[in-house]
């Protein structure tokens, strides 16, 4: 038999082939023995973001963690692609599609569309959206939030703690995820003056008309200053500003206008997040997208993954208030049994919050 | 003397060359839309109430009072004047002639006072605070306007004042934060101007690139740039790369206790002080000095320029630079002045407004000015309004100021001529 150069490229190919066959049997008993919890095979959670990017300080950012802690847990890869621009959601979601994502994770209301339509079209993978509940599918579980629970308790506490009579609230865009922290904000003021006979008000959002007021963004730029400013000129003594980064310029126009006027934070504990803002940070309104990006999930990688929606509320600590941190000896001393108070009163249905 | 008989003077010209008369009926037009608007807003729709107006700031040394406007009756007469301007623009457009800009300017000033005092019926408006707000938003659009103007008078289309403003803000709240100095970031904010425009100068000029594309490229490099740096190495290391110090208020004594526009004007800081130094150098420099006149002769006939010994495609190289560190000063603003830090696309179109500005300021920087002062002030306006309890659905507010411009530009100011030169490569034959 005569070796030529192609017999020999054959054989050490097929040697190489039978090596790996080998190896790859041998080391798949390892591979499920690290694994703790059992998960489907092949199960690969992946994430989009909206265009705030992974690196928001808030949901983005929060929802990410939550994902790497699960996969962490649970001894899985994930995966997770940022989205620039609008323009990047479908492309973003079709990438992960090809990549045998078999959950994914849409973080925000703005990646509804995108996500209805890919699920459409691929019904074998997962789906699971942020802050969106309009899609009805049997492969998409929503993920939303009573974030007007807790924006409830932070109404009580601003009115409790305003000295002006006067606090303020805004939004970056007037969409459902936002404008339901403002009015939960709204009605735990009313709920304070009903309690109490006071006669607080509120600037920014009105509850009969459902309109407010909106930076038209999620940039900390001019627009979200004016916005701010424009409710210290009406005398406000708390402002809440709803979305991502815009509460950096209204601190900023806090800190400059030399009055002793405070904010509350939003989506995670600004008071660890932004260090900077402690010292006019009342408290923070905390929506737990980590937590619930994590449980669902969990659920999924146990292959009991459902259309029925998850909603974090203040029940499950989906949503929550911060401590007062910095504030707590400035605050009324009754305040934080108040809180607990109308937090059992909401978890038991005793006061029902939203419209 | 013989030259003087054959050439006959220009008033002296047959009369049957009188010019075409021509009947306007854009500005009556618009007037009387906006009459119909009252009509139903002010008096129709009418609120009752009262308005106030608050024109003091807390620590004004000159307390106006609080101003109350019965919010029906000042509908009323804001509507009756509006009427007998309309009737004026008119009674003027009839007769072929122009309606003067003052006529204009006293009708939206009515209009808008009529607008306020329905729309915070039984709300108190802060005034000073609104104007704060108008000069706020204002101050990265002129300086973007002014970078505008001075790019176009020299013949070369400006459509990347947005990428010089981002530029400007991404690299002032790097290098203020690293230096602990604001004032070094204000200078890095112009060299980060300077090198964007040095990019649109060696394609358009040297290369004769077309100008729009360019500008427009430019915008999607550095908002992809920034976006990129931001969150690569910016977000993970704020404190020590995105903490800038931020410029501190500098009142002006007198000035500053000017009742009403006082606190707005001259309770600022820096960056706005040298953006007013800017507007008049600009201006001057543009009308009232060689200087001036060279990058005007560039811009407008760029040939003639040449033949009496004006390097064309130097001065405009070199202009174009200049319009870049202008542009990129008003960067900074938005992170040392507005809040200390840089927010990925914080400029958020601004560049592009500025842009507006600088044609429906018909390419004059005091006019450019005032336009993105106007832009400034609605969107302030509508923060305002919101805060104070309007009832007009914050999606609409939102667009008035886009709406205002677009009507302003398209309607008041009509055909505009730019620099005949501009937008077009200057190639020496």
């Amino acid at each position: 038999m005569r070796i030529t150069p192609s017999k020999v490229a054959v054989s050490a190919l097929a040697t190489i082939a039978t090596a790996v066959l080998l190896a790859g049997c041998a080391s798949a008993p390892t591979a499920t023995k690290t694994t703790a919890s059992p998960v489907v095979k092949g199960f690969l959670p992946c994430m989009v973001s909206d265009n705030g990017g992974f690196d928001d300080h808030s949901f983005n950012q929060i929802g990410l963690e939550g994902l790497q802690s699960a996969a962490k847990t649970l001894g899985i890869k994930e995966k997770h692609v940022q989205s620039n621009s609008e323009s990047d959601y479908a492309p973003n979601i079709a990438n992960l599609v090809a990549q045998k994502c078999t959950l994914i994770i849409t973080v925000g209301f703005n990646l509804a569309a995108a996500t209805k339509a890919a699920a459409a079209a691929n019904p074998s993978i997962d789906f699971a959206t942020i802050d969106d509940s309009s899609t009805d599918a049997a492969n998409v579980e929503p993920i939303t939030f009573r974030s007007d629970q807790a924006a409830f308790l932070g109404g009580y506490a601003a009115a409790s703690y305003s000295k002006t009579g006067v606090v303020g609230t805004f939004g970056g865009i007037s969409i459902p995820p936002v404008n339901i922290f403002l009015e939960g904000y709204a009605e735990g003021v009313a709920y304070y003056n009903k309690q109490k006979n006071k006669d607080v008000k509120v600037v920014g959002w009105n509850t009969t008309t459902q309109t407010g007021s909106f930076t038209g963004g999620f940039a900390a730029g001019t627009e979200a200053r004016a916005a701010a400013q424009a409710e210290i000129d009406q005398n406000a003594d708390v402002i809440f500003p709803v979305g991502g980064p815009i509460y950096q310029s209204a601190a900023q126009a806090i800190k400059d206008s030399g009055k002793s006027i405070v904010m509350v934070g939003v989506d995670a504990d600004v008071y660890f997040t932004d260090p900077t803002v402690r010292s006019i940070l009342l408290t923070s309104v905390e929506k737990g997208v980590g937590t619930s990006v994590s449980a669902v999930v969990k659920q999924a990688a146990a292959g009991k993954f459902t259309k029925t929606p998850y909603v974090g509320d203040l029940a499950n600590q989906g949503v929550g208030l911060a401590p007062f941190h910095d504030f707590a000896s400035k605050v009324d001393s009754g305040l934080s049994a108040e809180l607990d108070q109308v937090k059992a009163d909401i978890i038991s249905g005793k006061i029902t919050v939203g419209k | 003397m013989s030259t003087t008989v054959a050439t006959p003077r220009f008033d002296e010209l047959p009369t049957h060359l009188d010019r075409a008369v021509v009947k306007s009926w854009k500005v009556p037009a618009i007037f009387a839309v906006f009459t119909v608007v009252g009509i139903v807003l002010f008096v129709v729709l009418g609120r009752n109430g009262v308005t106030h107006f608050n024109l003091s700031t807390s620590t004004d040394l000159i307390k106006l009072p609080i101003a109350a406007v019965p919010t029906r009756g000042a509908g009323i007469i804001v509507v009756i004047v509006s009427a007998v301007l309309t009737a004026i623009a008119v009674a003027l457009s009839y007769t072929a002639r122009k309606v003067p800009l003052g006529v204009i300017t006293l009708f939206a000033v009515v209009f808008f006072a009529g607008f306020l005092t329905w729309a915070a019926a039984g709300h108190t408006l802060a005034v000073p605070g609104l104007l704060l707000s108008a000069i706020g938003i204002s101050v990265p659009l002129i300086f973007g306007a002014l970078g505008g103007v001075v790019s176009e008078r020299v013949g070369v289309v400006n459509v990347a004042i947005e990428g010089q403003l981002l530029a400007g803000a991404f690299v002032s709240a790097v290098v203020a934060t690293v230096t602990h100095q604001a004032l070094i970031g204000f200078i890095a904010a112009m060299v980060a101007g300077v090198l964007v425009s040095a990019i649109l100068a060696v394609f358009s000029i040297t290369y004769l690139v077309d100008q729009v594309i360019v500008g427009v490229v430019l915008n999607v490099l550095v908002i992809g740039l920034t976006d990129f740096l931001y969150s690569q190495v910016l977000a993970s290391n704020a404190p020590t790369l995105n903490a800038p110090p931020h410029f501190p208020f500098l009142p002006i004594p007198i000035l500053s206790g000017i009742p009403v526009i006082g606190p707005a004007l001259f309770r600022q800081t820096i960056i706005v002080y040298l953006m007013y130094a800017a507007i008049f150098l600009v201006w001057f420099a543009l009308f009232k000095t060689r200087w001036g006149l060279r990058v005007r002769a560039v811009g407008e006939h760029p040939t003639a320029a040449d033949t009496v010994g004006i390097n064309v495609n130097r001065t405009r190289f070199l202009n174009v630079l200049l319009a870049g560190a202008i542009a990129g000063a008003g960067g900074a603003y938005y992170s040392l002045a507005a809040s200390p830090l840089f927010t990925r696309e914080v400029t958020a179109g601004a560049g592009y407004i500025a842009l507006a500005a600088v044609i429906f300021g018909r390419w004059n920087p005091l006019l450019a000015t005032l336009a993105a002062l106007l832009f400034g002030f609605t969107s302030s306006l509508q923060f305002s309004l919101s805060a104070a309890g309007s009832p007009v659905p914050s999606e609409f507010m939102l667009m008035l100021p886009y709406v205002v411009t677009i009507l302003a530009v398209a309607g008041l100011v009509g055909h505009s001529r730019g620099p005949a030169a501009s937008g077009k490569p200057y190639i020496k034959s």
